[in-house]
């Protein structure tokens, strides 16, 4: 038998400054520990937009089945001290190791962070717009399609140099022979956006992944051109911009370091609109298409009709149109103001919270035009649209 | 729990390093063992109890046999009881799943499948208790005289879920003579964070480019497999490796020592070699207490052969309860009784280069059989390296080599011993404090980040 331990003993004997790691180490293991210890824990992540895991059950079923082990690992990490600071570093880090991104987003010059391009193995564009023929055919109401292209397919130029293929061209192609075959109208934002990109105009967020108030006027414009509506022109609106616009390619990187966006809302002063918003059987009414409060939020885009509902429906009696059921998701937010200046009824679905039929809906309702709007990345991971039906 | 997560380093490890040293020194084992029992059962607690049931049938077991000592027959008797309970154990936790699956291909069974989780770490201590009763019964080890001490050692947390396999004589002395000092401590706080590095910086993120480049229907093209293949051979070594430091590392801080696992068996010029520096611990064993006791090589070529394939049979069985480990164990088996036998002669005339070259593509080869539980996805690999039906590296495979390339080309270069000799140049000077400073602040900080991240998931569709 060995003792190895003596040979520790041999090791050269120089100043103290040998046992620097070892202080280093434990400083750091102890200080954290004590710091989440004394540290108040918050019961809500603003960047992660869900509540952080509560200390866990103490019971003794909880303790005995491992549940109290797996919780109390979540409450550790969710209150870790400096959480965002390290999620930060981690996405630096990976930068800086030659990762062009972190997290499924890429980091771009002129500070725009854009998602990367959807996966093409978990892909579900065809059998959506599968979907969205069969509804068609169903209801036998004239529909439209607006689909938004991706923020890397239009703006292209910024992506870095290393970066997959988006492939925008692939199903917007795709989806002009599928909807025709069925009677659909479609809508390619591909020229209108790539021009306006081009002469300088800010179509996307730089830290989100939706469509700016510019983008979704100039798609307004198309759509109305398509349906034959006269668009509202651009003179009738009162611009107001708000700072400090952080989104969700911005809070899934953690590129802490890039500025945020400005948020424009452009408001008719002519128009009144109601809006009534129901989720899980609810309804309210509310008199404007823009929710202030949430001008007070990092991710300031629900400041369009109070962001995601199961079924928003926006009334502006002055219009010539008349009711239009619009399937979407959240890049029709911010273009529904618009869209009110021509429609008497909206009726946005959104097939993500909304478990009732769309048919009986379009039955009982009777509306005179079906939109779908989304944006072309939703589309291809989308597995909620299923249940339109 | 394992070491790189938030609870362990920045809650388990504390206190636990707190106590222990406050504890005096009599004490420390008890408080070990309790403390092991924790980490132990921490996901799931009910695995105590098949500890404590494991820790105290070879506790007894070995009590028996050295009490029988002068009756042979007894003696036996006692270790093969003890033997057919530990392995008893690990067949039916680990290949009960296996054994149905493979009964019910006969047309006439149809056994019910029963739901078996696989208790952490159960394939190291069996192999460690074992390694005991045997060693008790040879006279290479003393007999226990304490329980707790025994326990101690079983469930010591630092090696307890990934080895290395330390056997009882190794460690005998050091469970009652131990003295832990602030020069170990640091040694072991410097291995602790070498092997986090090697896990976080490089094994992980090895993990993620091998996924990524060889998922089922990635169609990354012949170069994209290759690398995919190779990264998962980085990953596994340096997640493996790593973890080994961090036991060692942890044995260190709490006044042991183990003996090393891997000693960089990437820069193998044989596969022989690359067994002598692969998983030391497990190959060890297996020759101690398998092939030898079969007889090695003292019954003649044949009998050699027999013993060599059963040992490595058995070795790709230990990995896991699937077909294909044994077909990986089988496959090393043939290749070190081909060279032993043929290929030696042929392969010392060659270039030291080419030698290396032939050892990791027999290696690399063998991390596919060891990647794909799936016989037919396994087919579909081995196509997929020598077929240019989906191009020779897709763009997306591209982009990903592109990406990591920075951190392959790091991996390649901490396969081999350059760090080390580096390292050894500078380390007894007086100010090698500095870089080691440096190196254990950057891992700490990289780590706790990345561990941080991994609870980060932003919820997009959030509804107010």
């Amino acid at each position: 038998m060995v003792n190895t331990m003596n040979d520790n003993k041999k090791m050269p004997a120089g100043n103290l400054a040998r046992y620097v790691p070892a202080i280093l180490f434990l400083a750091f293991v102890f200080g954290m520990a004590i710091w989440f210890l004394f540290a108040p824990k918050k019961d809500y992540s603003s960047s992660e937009k869900r509540y952080l895991q509560e200390f866990p059950d103490t019971s003794v079923d909880s303790i005995a089945s491992g549940g109290f082990g797996t919780d109390f690992e979540s409450f550790f990490a969710d209150h870790f001290p400096g959480r965002n600071m390290w999620v930060g570093f981690n996405s630096y880090y990976n930068l800086a190791i030659g990762n062009n991104g972190a997290d499924g987003v890429y980091n771009c010059s002129d500070d725009y962070l854009i998602n990367k391009p959807v996966s093409e193995t978990e892909n579900y564009i065809e059998r959506n717009m599968g979907v969205i023929s069969e509804f068609k055919k169903k209801t036998g109401k004239p529909m439209t399609v607006l689909l938004a292209p991706s923020t890397g397919y239009v703006a292209s130029d910024v992506l870095p140099l290393i970066h997959n293929k988006y492939n925008d061209n692939k199903y917007i192609d795709s989806a002009i022979t599928t909807f025709a075959e069925s009677g659909i109208d479609f809508v390619d934002l591909r020229e209108p956006f790539k021009n306006a990109y081009e002469i300088g105009n800010q179509i996307y967020y730089k830290t989100d992944h939706h469509w700016t108030t510019r983008g979704a006027f100039i798609a307004y414009t198309e759509l109305c051109n398509r349906l034959g509506l006269e668009p509202a022109s651009e003179e009738k609106f009162v611009k107001e911009a708000h700072d400090g616009f952080y989104g969700t390619t911005y809070s899934t990187s953690g590129f802490w370091f890039t500025p945020p966006d400005e948020i424009e809302i452009w408001k008719d002063p002519k128009l009144t609109a109601q809006v009534k918003i129901t989720e899980g059987g609810n309804t309210s009414d509310f008199d404007s298409l823009y929710f202030y409060d949430h001008l007070e939020e990092d991710d300031k885009y629900p400041v369009f009709i109070d962001g995601n509902h199961a079924l928003t429906e926006i009334i502006n009696n002055n219009a010539k149109g008349g009711t239009a059921v619009v399937i979407k998701d959240s890049f029709s937010h911010s273009i529904a103001p618009f869209l009110a200046e021509n429609y008497k009824k909206l009726i946005l679905v959104d097939l993500r919270y909304f478990k009732n039929s769309v048919s009986d809906l379009v039955k009982n309702e009777n509306p005179d035009q079906l939109l779908c709007i989304y944006g072309i990345d939703n589309l291809a991971t989308d597995t909620d649209l299923a249940w339109l039906q | 729990m394992v070491f790189s997560s938030l609870v362990f380093m920045f809650a388990y490890l504390p206190l636990t390093l707190l106590i222990y040293y406050i504890v005096p020194r009599k004490g420390r084992n008890i408080f070990l063992f309790f403390i092991n029992l924790v980490f132990y059962g921490w996901g799931e607690p009910k695995l105590v109890f098949l500890m404590l049931f494991n820790i105290l049938f070879n506790y007894l077991g070995g009590f028996l046999v050295d009490k029988f000592r002068q009756d042979e027959k007894k003696k036996k008797l006692f270790l093969i009881l003890t033997c057919i309970l530990d392995i008893g154990i690990l067949a039916v936790f680990k290949y009960t799943g296996m054994i149905t699956e493979t009964l019910n291909m006969l047309p006439f069974l149809n056994i019910p499948e029963l739901q078996i989780s696989l208790p952490i770490g159960i394939s190291f201590y069996t192999f460690q208790t074992m390694s005991y009763v045997i060693d008790v019964y040879r006279d290479d080890a003393p007999v226990s005289k304490n329980f707790i001490n025994f326990g101690t050692y079983v469930a010591l947390f630092p090696q307890l879920i990934a080895g290395p396999i330390v056997r009882y004589r190794d460690v005998a002395y050091q469970l009652t003579h131990r003295r832990e000092s602030l020069e170990q401590f640091t040694k072991g706080v410097k291995l602790f964070l070498v092997g986090m590095g090697k896990k976080v910086l490089i094994a992980n993120q090895m993990g993620i480019l091998a996924d990524s480049l060889l998922a089922e229907n990635a169609r990354s093209g012949v170069l994209g497999t290759w690398v995919g293949i190779i990264a998962y051979t980085f990953q596994i070594y340096f997640d493996f490796s790593g973890y080994s430091d961090m036991a060692c590392g942890l044995g260190n801080m709490l006044g042991f020592e183990f003996l090393k696992n891997f000693d960089y068996p990437y820069i193998s010029k044989s596969i022989t070699e690359f067994w002598r520096r692969w998983h030391i611990s497990l190959s060890t064993w297996f020759k101690e207490y398998v092939y030898i006791p079969l007889g090695g090589n003292r019954k003649g070529v044949k009998r050699q052969i027999i013993n060599l394939l059963i040992v490595w049979g058995l070795t790709g069985l230990w990995h896991g309860a699937s077909y294909n480990f044994i077909l990986w164990g089988l496959y090393y088996g043939l290749l070190l009784i081909l060279e032993k036998f043929v290929l030696k002669r042929f392969l010392d005339k060659l270039p030291p280069a080419l030698q290396h070259v032939y050892t990791m593509f027999i290696v690399i080869i063998g991390w596919g059989l060891f990647y794909f539980t799936d016989i037919s996805q396994l087919g579909a690999f081995v196509t997929n390296l020598f077929n240019f039906g989906n191009g020779l590296c897709s763009n997306t495979a591209l982009n990903m080599i592109l990406s990591y390339l920075p951190l392959l080309v790091a991996a390649a270069v901490a396969s081999t011993p350059v760090g080390a000799k580096l390292y050894n140049q500078i380390k007894d000077r007086s100010w090698a404090w500095a870089p080691e400073t440096v190196y254990c602040a950057a891992v700490l900080l990289i780590s706790t980040a990345s561990m941080v991240n991994q609870s980060y998931n932003p919820f997009l569709y959030f509804r107010f």
